[in-house]
């Protein structure tokens, strides 16, 4: 796997001549050998009409291809870096979390009411992401930004999992998700407990909180 | 589970961190501390400004500028002294009869064992001698050896390894796109055409984020010929183009586009 965790918040990834790697715009922190690092107009893989389809769905975060032999180490805004592996799955994650990820990884875009319609799309307002996710399939390995830590929590068809909606990072595997609302007359003259939406999660799979409700 | 570890004089660590944002200095003599970055000490410590009655002669001795020597204090006494940065993550460092070239920002405190010394670089302090001292950093510090490229910002400090030089990665400008590109600002720059470049045997320290600490003037230095950063006159841009919308400013200049 091409990236090592250095300390919480730097990964350092290696990079051999014929490989591609794509990370967040600025987030190299130093590198060895000889690496170029391109801007990415496209915003990651495929062409023009990929672009277009990331660029209306708000999901077209500045990458830049990074290319050569070496090693390179990223970080970006002090934020904590978790590695997540990928064996064939699919990743959900909002684009601009992800710090850098490998170019053998299938990069794409979800909308959220494929998901459970109009629900779904509530719950991409809810939950900071959006009308559309993005997605990353295939084998390879990508570096996820979070505030404070990051808690891996598995998802198993007996066991669902439920996430406050800001504490969300990304999830992965065959997971469906929906917003559970607990909205009470309480909620409504505001003595609420603050957390009347939550995120149900059910499936297979491991879903990513982070150990704040900050935004990134 | 436990609770939070109540310290008190005899379990506070020795020239220690009690945890990664905080640093317990075991003084018995002299510390130099930027002011302001005491939280608390047990002990009799008296705090005096630099430059004041007796200690006059410290500037002569361990700061060798009297100009941003205004910024230091020295703890003197006996005692056990906390020493913190807004929640950074400090550490201390060892050098042995070596030299180290700190951001201004970073450096928190030293042993009088030190000299402090402007970096004919400007922005950066440089530590020789034999002596610990505490620096503060954004996020971890990481050590790498030469040679590497740093990010401009997520440089620290380097120790006994020449001064880093400017590296401009500038491939992707080339040709007809590129010039296309560096002219219209379509594609946008990748914010990694700037590295210092290091060579040479030693250490180079980098934080954990390209999120800068605060700066602290480290005092000017002589309007003489030949010093960088001396006064005189501010080189003229040769630039006849306004600056472009996405445009690399100077960098513009300097590749002929």
């Amino acid at each position: 796997m091409p990236f090592t965790a250095l300390n919480s918040r730097m990964v350092e990834a290696r990079i051999a001549p014929g490989q591609r790697m794509f990370s967040q715009r600025g987030a190299m922190l130093a590198y060895r050998g000889e690496v170029s690092f391109t801007p990415n107009i496209q915003g990651g893989q495929g062409g023009i009409g990929s672009m277009i389809g990331r660029r209306i769905a708000g999901e077209a975060t500045p990458l830049m291809t990074v290319e050569g032999s070496g090693t390179v180490m990223f970080g970006h805004g002090g934020h904590h870096v978790h590695v997540v592996d990928l064996t064939g799955e699919t990743l959900y994650v909002e684009a601009d979390r992800l710090l850098a990820f490998d170019g053998s990884l299938d990069q794409g875009t979800m909308f959220m009411g494929s998901q459970g319609g109009v629900m779904g799309m509530v719950r991409g307002q809810v939950t900071g992401q959006g009308l559309f996710t993005t997605t990353l399939k295939g084998h390879g390995s990508a570096a996820v930004m979070a505030h404070g830590g990051v808690i891996e929590l598995p998802i198993t068809p007996q066991r669902p999992v439920h996430v406050d909606p800001q504490a969300y990072v990304a999830h992965r595997g065959e997971v469906r998700n929906k917003l559970s609302a607990a909205l009470g007359w309480r909620d409504m003259v505001g003595r609420g407990s603050g957390e009347a939406f939550q995120l149900e999660l059910s499936g297979q799979g491991t879903v990513y909180v982070q150990a704040s409700e900050e935004k990134l | 589970m436990t609770g939070p570890v109540i310290h008190d004089v005899a379990t506070l660590p020795a020239d220690d961190n009690v945890n990664p944002y905080a640093f317990s200095v075991d003084l018995n003599g002299q510390w130099f501390l930027q002011k302001g970055k005491m939280i608390a000490y047990y002990g009799s410590i008296d705090f005096h400004g630099i430059g004041h009655g007796r200690l006059d002669r410290l500037i002569a001795g361990s700061f060798h500028s009297p100009l941003h020597a205004a910024d230091w204090v020295v703890a003197e006494g006996q005692g056990k002294m906390l020493l913190a940065d807004r929640a950074f993550d400090v550490n201390s460092y060892d050098l042995e009869d070596g030299n180290l070239t700190i951001r201004s920002g970073n450096l928190l405190a030293f042993q009088p064992s030190l000299a402090l010394k402007q970096s004919i670089i400007p922005g950066f302090l440089t530590l020789i001698g034999t002596g610990k001292f505490v620096a503060a950093s954004n996020g971890p510090v990481v050590f790498v050896e030469p040679p590497i490229r740093v990010d401009p910002q997520a440089l620290v400090g380097w120790a006994d390894c020449p001064s880093p030089c400017h590296h401009y990665d500038h491939q992707y400008l080339r040709g007809f796109l590129g010039g296309l590109r560096a002219h219209t600002g379509i594609g946008g720059a990748s914010g990694e055409e700037h590295q210092f470049e290091f060579v040479g045997a030693g250490t180079v320290l980098l934080q954990s984020t390209e999120v800068l600490m605060p700066e602290l003037a480290t005092g000017a230095v002589p309007d003489e010929a030949g010093v960088p950063g001396g006064g005189g006159h501010p080189a003229q841009s040769g630039s006849q183009l306004p600056q472009l919308p996405g445009g690399l400013g100077d960098l513009q200049r300097r590749f002929g586009l």
